[in-house]
């Protein structure tokens, strides 16, 4: 349950400011590790602030449902629900120019669905994606524990999904002096896709977010279901019920805030980005592949406790042999 | 698995009969009992299958499935018989290894029969070596087969003395009881007294004694305790009287009784109706059935239903709180890292 899960116990905050200072003191740690040689105005211009970060990973995170959406076999709503979790979550703990987003991206998708599990292996996997394939994989394998590990390991994330399944069937049988609350299903639908580009699912517990939906959908459709709430659900509790109302309104705000970046500004920040962006995990830059390789020649055995590191050529070889074996 | 077990002189006889005993001789081949007889009936002693000269006392009822196993227990104990030394007599740990060595090597040779020319050269010159010692080790053996010989007779004696204990409480008994009998017997002839008074005076009397028998028969037992010292203070018996000593059984305290108390929920939310009462409140009839196959493996409607509505109610409650790291670190904040702070 929700109560007792460590979402609720590590993974919360209480409004947007203590996100935005999560991110914000992230940014800092790195421009001050990568920066120490130049001037504050410098800095200013080569490194990305928190607001463009946050513009970034709001496009990348449509790019995340986008990917879903298309995704081969069909991706139910809950393994998007956790991925874009996980990307929220490692994105508050480190900054953007430290880590690639777009690497980050795949392998969130791939731990949500190993986490939730709808089974897809690794080689389905990598054919939703273009271009090279085994670099892919490469690059997700890699990614893996070190997402899990900014995740402090704690893997089990609550969708308002369940909540909103139970909300209706309470509906639906304590309150059927409203009818068909089916009818209200696509302003949900619609208003729960948009929350997840809010910070809202760090800070008010799935139900919450849920009832917002359900309360949304009903208003836009000129109907109301304030007496469900206030005489079924909280007929006890008068100020629990003032606490929720103030939570709902709160998250209907935010959704109705939500903005996507424009495109010309996301193209100009990636550019940006790419120039500041922390050489020794991005793949792409030749300082990265230098180092990979590097480490392969030198170490041809591994300490304990360490990971052996290849250039991705070995690792090209060695996927291709393994796939043609059977299946990895 | 005795009945595979045949006897290699007239083969099938030890199939039919599985009360048969293999004997094993010197040189570690089995025979059964009776073609041993009939060996040595005929008066030659040879084995029938390497022929080494025997002699009947060398045949031993055959105590392990193996015969070679037999033969190697029997040569183990001539050996250490002569080969005793312990690990006091040696100054070092890898001195005791090494003769000990010696000793499993020496076994190894007679038993597979390898270069027994030598070996007995070897055990030869040891014997002579070592004889004062071997010797003392031998009566130091001895003295410790002597104090569990001891233990085992001061056992027995106080089993019997027990026994003895309790037949002659017996018999004390019956006599006290004819006694009683005869007195009353003999005041119901004699006395003037009313005899129903006389009889109930003797059934209290009765009575009374009874209650006495099993205090006597308590006092008798506990008072054959063996006197562990003379009357001057040095111990009897032999070295070590710690064996007769032990310790106090720890006395277990009493730990309160295991009290089952039901788990509580804590849903932070308006609670759900529990899981028996979904069917009666009608909430099945939102629901998906569940199909024949999904009844089969167990699944019902209510599991599903109670999930979701646990979840939709838990939590509801909630309001915003910070348990994310940076609670964590706003605390530690008081000190601030040179490292994350931007200095100008």
């Amino acid at each position: 349950m929700f109560a007792t899960s460590t979402q609720r116990h590590f993974w919360m905050f209480k409004d947007e400011n203590d996100v935005s200072n999560a991110r914000l003191s992230a940014n800092i740690k790195y421009i001050s590790s990568r920066g120490r040689n130049m001037t504050v105005a410098e800095r200013e211009t080569h490194f990305l602030n928190v607001v463009e970060e946050k513009s970034l990973i709001m496009s990348y995170e449509y790019q995340l449902r986008d990917f879903c959406r298309k995704f081969h076999p069909p991706m139910p709503r809950y393994v998007i629900g956790t991925a874009l979790h996980y990307l929220k979550r490692f994105y508050v703990n480190n900054s953007v120019m430290d880590y690639p987003p777009k690497e980050i991206l795949v392998t969130c998708v791939y731990l949500a669905c190993k986490v939730e599990e709808f089974n897809v292996s690794m080689d389905q996997f990598v054919g939703n994606l273009k271009g090279d394939r085994e670099k892919a994989a490469a690059i997700i394998l890699n990614n893996e524990l070190l997402l899990m590990q900014q995740l402090d390991y704690q893997l089990t994330v609550h969708n308002p999904f369940r909540p909103l399944e139970g909300l209706m069937i309470d509906m639906k049988t304590r309150f059927p002096t409203f009818s068909d609350p089916e009818r209200l299903r696509p302003g949900i639908d619609e208003f729960l896709e948009q929350v997840f580009y809010t910070d809202a699912i760090l800070i008010y517990s799935p139900s919450q977010i849920s009832l917002a939906a359900i309360i949304h959908s009903a208003s836009t459709s000129k109907e109301n279901v304030d007496e469900y709430i206030t005489k079924i659900l909280f007929s006890e509790d008068q100020k629990r019920l003032l606490n929720l109302i103030e939570a709902v309104k709160k998250i209907r705000v935010m959704v109705r805030n939500v903005q996507l970046p424009h495109r010309d500004t996301i193209k100009a920040l990636e550019k940006k980005l790419a120039l500041c962006c922390n050489p020794d995990n991005n793949s792409e830059s030749p300082a990265f592949k230098k180092r990979m390789k590097q480490s392969f020649d030198e170490e041809e055995s591994f300490e304990d406790g360490q990971y052996p590191s290849a250039s991705s050529n070995q690792v090209r070889n060695m996927l291709m042999g393994l796939s043609e074996m059977g299946k990895i | 698995m005795d009945d595979y077990q045949t006897c290699p002189k007239c083969k099938t006889t030890k199939y039919r009969n599985p009360a048969m005993v293999l004997m094993v001789n010197a040189c570690g081949h089995a025979l059964c009992e009776s073609c041993v007889e009939l060996l040595f009936a005929k008066g030659s002693g040879a084995c029938p299958e390497c022929k080494c000269p025997l002699r009947r006392n060398n045949f031993r009822v055959q105590l392990f499935e193996d015969p070679a196993v037999d033969k190697e227990v029997d040569i183990r104990k001539r050996i250490l018989k002569e080969f005793n030394k312990r690990q006091e007599d040696f100054p070092s740990l890898r001195e005791y290894n090494d003769y000990l060595e010696e000793v499993e090597t020496i076994i190894f040779n007679l038993v597979y029969d390898i270069d027994p020319t030598n070996t007995n050269k070897m055990i030869d010159n040891y014997k002579k070596e070592n004889k004062d010692i071997t010797q003392k080790n031998r009566n130091r053996q001895s003295q410790e087969e002597m104090e569990l010989e001891v233990l085992l007779e001061a056992e027995k004696a106080q089993q019997s003395e027990k026994a003895n204990l309790y037949v002659n409480a017996e018999l004390e008994e019956k006599k006290q009881k004819h006694k009683a009998r005869e007195k009353l017997i003999d005041e119901l002839m004699f006395s003037d007294a009313d005899a129903k008074s006389i009889v109930a005076s003797h059934v209290q009397a009765t009575a009374a004694l009874a209650k006495e028998q099993p205090k006597a028969a308590a006092q008798l037992s506990s008072g054959v305790v063996k006197s562990s010292k003379f009357s001057s203070g040095v111990q009897i018996g032999l070295r070590g009287q710690h064996t007769n000593s032990f310790l106090p059984i720890p006395k277990q305290e009493d730990l309160p009784l295991y009290r089952y108390t039901a788990p509580v929920f804590d849903y932070d939310g308006p609670p759900p109706p529990p899981i028996e009462k979904l069917g009666k409140l009608n909430y099945f009839a939102n629901i998906r059935a569940a199909n024949i196959t999904e009844r089969a493996g167990g699944y019902t409607e209510a599991m599903s239903c109670c999930r979701a509505l646990q979840e939709a109610l838990g939590g509801l409650f909630y309001s915003p709180q910070l348990t994310h790291k940076a609670a964590v670190l706003a605390t530690n904040a008081s000190t601030p890292d040179t490292d994350d702070m931007e200095t100008t």
